[in-house]
């Protein structure tokens, strides 16, 4: 007889007990990923656009697969987020995380992370695109980018960003490097601070998002010069490339765009990731999802797997090289 | 003609009047709850809202903005734990009103300075939009340094007894507003290497931590625990009484529509500002801080003003003024709509069907906002031995809530020592509030006007806002002295 919860029961019950557990055990072991809830951990405070997209993509995930819930987890540029992800543990194989810019960016700001924006991790699929847009106020008298680059070659000019590390603070950093040009930045905290100042001249350039400036531009207070995809964009037809517009001024090569893509543990089960692959090829292809992306400028990720493992890694040396050169490292 | 009856059919539905009742009324639940923002349920309602009408999903989104713009000064009054922000200026006479017994009237003073406030803010968002919006493009960082310096000057009037205690409570929180990345070179600041200081020291916890915590350490170390039930079925407000008050709310709304048109700048200063004009021209302002009704009019007056007028430069620029207009501009955008004024010229009739919604919250807040009275005094009626164990832990749970961060909550705890230390020793926390919120916005918007000048200091004075603000600048510390020297003169 065995004492337990202070029912006296015997032995071969237990036993019995046991045995069905342990089966059932087995039995939830052999069901397919997921044989939970997923988990999308979100880098920045709920609001912000990574979260809108994130939300969003969640909910057409969950039509696929299983529940999907949102975590918002900000801290220090993503990087709090990130490092618990790499961390691994309990519930990481049911985990993903909304990467941007700021994977890779945080990675060349920050001197001590405690792991590696390429290595750590298991790459799914880059989810959405939106392309940065460099825009002058309308008073502004330049009108194309060569324009500006010889005008802020003779004189000091200013950019504004929604905030230091920010993907468009690094645009305008890339910018101010291939052009080799002296433009001050002038961080504010968050888009909606540093718009006004646009439209109102106080600053003379900035590389912002698509969905923040593309209103300014419709109503004729902004004026776009380029846009910073190797594409032009459907949006803002006869805006050329910044490849296109800053020929000849070292821009040859200048692309950035802010990039949105699902990221897990590297450890994540492997039929974890052939099911997120399968479900995001069929939401990213339905109507919804095709929908939505208008509402934001923005065009549907191409990289998958390796190739966004990829292009993260040469994102990463982009960006650590313009820290270097801008002198953020911190 | 035509266009009235398309504004009607697409406001009267029922959809739209539920969304309102039921957006205020999560706002106020929400906004009660220390720890759960406004801006997090806007947040979360968001994807909700991919389904409904346009107008619908926004009225959605805006009655949780006003309702939890309200609910937090429930909490503030209750237990001196704001809700939100912006209702840390409620509870410095709130709180002492339901200590004295009066809770049931500080809590409908606030409801109704609340409501007032909101249509006045409203009402200048439908008729002055465009003429607010104006402003709001030519506040440049100059502009904006000046606000600032004219906003610090109230914390004098908040300093309680002793200024000087309040000027250093104010510059404590100067410094430790200084944790965290330099805005302009991305130098770390007082961080020690500690990745959880890198983003500053989160706002949330140290609110909970100042003014919630020291109340929970006084109750357990005061050798005689007093067992005062707070008895909300006090006196409830006489019309009398607010009338009194409404001279202050109606300053208060004005202010704060002002404030709210300006992106950037927000709820909680708008709510110190009232508050000190309150202070300076009541003939009672010895009474401030000590329970009076007019300063919770005032608090909330400023912070419900500012409500309606971030949505100025939203519609009419397309420029949200805070984080919840951002996630509102988010929902515009999905719905294919762009704010701005596109959206007056394309979308009219479903802009005035927005502002007949917004209009109808108001009221609808009335309702809600009295029902939630009713239902949440009964924390006035809890004996502390038993409240008081629950608001700890509701204050651990607002802490981590914000970012899921253990951090915060160690933060919380080190600011709730803090704030038992200033009450212990005649310090009052609001200055240091302030300290710690305009801080980093003077110093930004310093850098910010010379990095835009290129260092030259001619610019601080370009244009009639930057003199208006200077002038009320310098009219604010000339009276603040001439206060001191009456007052020297009457000791002598």
């Amino acid at each position: 007889m065995i004492e337990l919860f202070g029912l006296r029961l015997k032995r071969s019950v237990l036993g019995a007990v046991t045995a069905v557990s342990l089966a059932c055990g087995g039995l939830a072991q052999a069901e397919e990923w997921p044989d939970d809830n997923i988990r999308l951990v979100v880098p920045y405070s709920a609001g912000g656009t990574t979260d809108l997209l994130s939300r969003k993509v969640a909910d057409l995930l969950q039509r696929e697969l299983s529940t999907v819930v949102v975590e918002n987890r900000p801290g220090a540029g993503s990087t709090v987020a990130t490092g618990q992800l790499a961390r691994g543990g309990r519930g990481s194989d049911h985990m993903l995380l909304m990467a941007s810019p700021g994977h890779t960016i945080g990675a060349s700001l920050y001197p001590n992370l405690r792991y590696d924006p390429v290595a750590d991790f298991a790459f799914i699929r880059n989810v959405i695109n939106i392309p940065n847009v460099m825009v002058v106020p309308a008073s502004s008298p330049y009108n194309t980018v060569a324009e500006f680059v010889e005008a802020a070659r003779e004189q000091q000019l200013s950019f504004s960003s929604p905030g230091i590390g920010s993907s468009i603070h690094m645009s305008g950093e890339l910018f101010k490097n291939l052009t080799k040009t002296q433009l001050v930045h002038v961080p504010f905290r968050g888009s909606g601070e540093a718009l006004p100042a646009l439209l109102a001249g106080d600053v003379d350039v900035a590389f912002e998002n698509m969905p923040t400036v593309y209103p300014h531009i419709q109503s004729g207070k902004l004026k776009a010069l380029a846009v910073t995809t190797p594409q032009e964009s459907e949006f803002l037809p006869g805006v050329p490339t910044m490849q296109q517009a800053g020929a000849g001024y070292g821009l040859e090569d200048y692309e950035t765009s802010a990039w949105f893509g699902l990221i897990a543990h590297k450890s994540f089960p492997e039929s974890g990731l052939e099911k997120l692959e399968l479900a995001l090829e069929k939401i990213m292809s339905g109507d919804d999802f095709q929908n939505f992306l208008p509402q934001f400028g923005a065009v549907a990720g191409e990289e998958v797997g390796e190739d966004f493992r990829a292009m993260v890694k040469s994102e990463l040396a982009k960006w650590s090289e313009v820290a270097e050169q801008a002198n953020l490292k911190r | 003609m035509e266009n009235i009856s398309e504004v009607l059919t697409l406001f009267l539905s029922i959809d739209n009047f539920m969304a309102i009742a039921a957006g205020v009324l999560i706002g106020v639940v929400v906004g009660a709850i220390p720890g759960l923002t406004a801006t997090m349920a806007v947040a979360l309602a968001l994807p909700f809202t991919f389904s409904m009408e346009p107008v619908t999903a926004i009225l959605l989104l805006v009655g949780i903005y006003k309702g939890g713009m309200y609910g937090g000064s429930i909490t503030a009054i209750l237990i001196r734990t704001p809700g939100s922000p912006a209702a840390a200026c409620t509870l410095l006479d709130g709180y002492p009103m339901a200590q004295q017994g009066q809770a049931k009237k500080a809590l409908k003073t606030a409801l109704y300075s609340s409501v007032v406030a909101d249509l006045i803010s409203n009402v200048a968002l439908i008729f002055f939009a465009a003429y607010l919006a104006k402003i709001a493009l030519n506040f440049g960082p100059p502009e904006y340094f000046w606000l600032i310096c004219f906003s610090l000057t109230i914390i004098v009037s908040v300093s309680g007894n002793s200024a000087i205690k309040g000027l250093i409570a104010a510059g404590l929180g100067i410094i430790i507003s200084t944790i965290g990345l330099d805005a302009v070179y991305g130098t770390q600041r007082l961080t020690f290497d500690n990745y959880n200081l890198m983003d500053r020291v989160s706002f949330i916890p140290l609110l909970i931590g100042l003014f919630a915590i020291p109340e929970v350490i006084d109750f357990y170390t005061s050798r005689v625990a007093p067992h005062i039930r707070t008895a909300v079925s006090g006196a409830s407000l006489t019309w009398k009484e607010f009338k009194g008050s409404l001279k202050t709310v109606i300053r208060g709304s004005v202010i704060g529509v002002i404030i709210g048109a300006i992106p950037g700048t927000g709820a909680t200063s708008a709510a110190f500002i009232s508050y000190s004009e309150a202070k300076r021209t009541s003939p009672r302002k010895d009474n401030f801080g000590k329970g009076e009704v007019e300063g919770v009019a005032a608090a909330e007056a400023g912070n419900n003003g500012v409500a309606g007028a971030t949505l100025i430069p939203l519609l009419s620029l397309g420029i949200p003024g805070d984080v919840i207009t951002a996630i509102i501009l988010g929902a515009f955008m999905i719905h294919g709509l762009t704010p701005g004024p596109v959206l007056f010229q394309e979308n009219l009739p479903l802009v005035y069907a927005l502002f007949c919604g917004i209009l109808v919250s108001s009221f609808v807040l009335v309702f809600v906002g009295n029902a939630a009275i009713r239902y949440f005094s009964i924390i006035a009626d809890i004996p502390k031995t038993i409240l008081l164990p629950i608001v700890l832990m509701f204050c651990i749970y607002g802490a981590y809530a914000v970012n899921n961060s253990t951090f915060d909550i160690g933060l919380m705890l080190a600011f709730g020592v803090l704030g038992f230390l200033f009450n212990r020793t005649g310090v009052a926390a609001a200055p240091f509030l302030i300290g710690f919120i305009l801080g980093p916005m003077f110093e930004d918007n310093l850098r910010r006007t010379l990095l835009i000048s290129k260092g030259d200091p001619t610019i601080f004075f370009r244009g009639p806002i930057a003199w208006v603000f200077i002038m009320l600048t310098v009219a604010s510390v000339a009276f603040a002295f001439r206060r001191y020297w009456i007052a020297r003169r009457e000791q002598a």
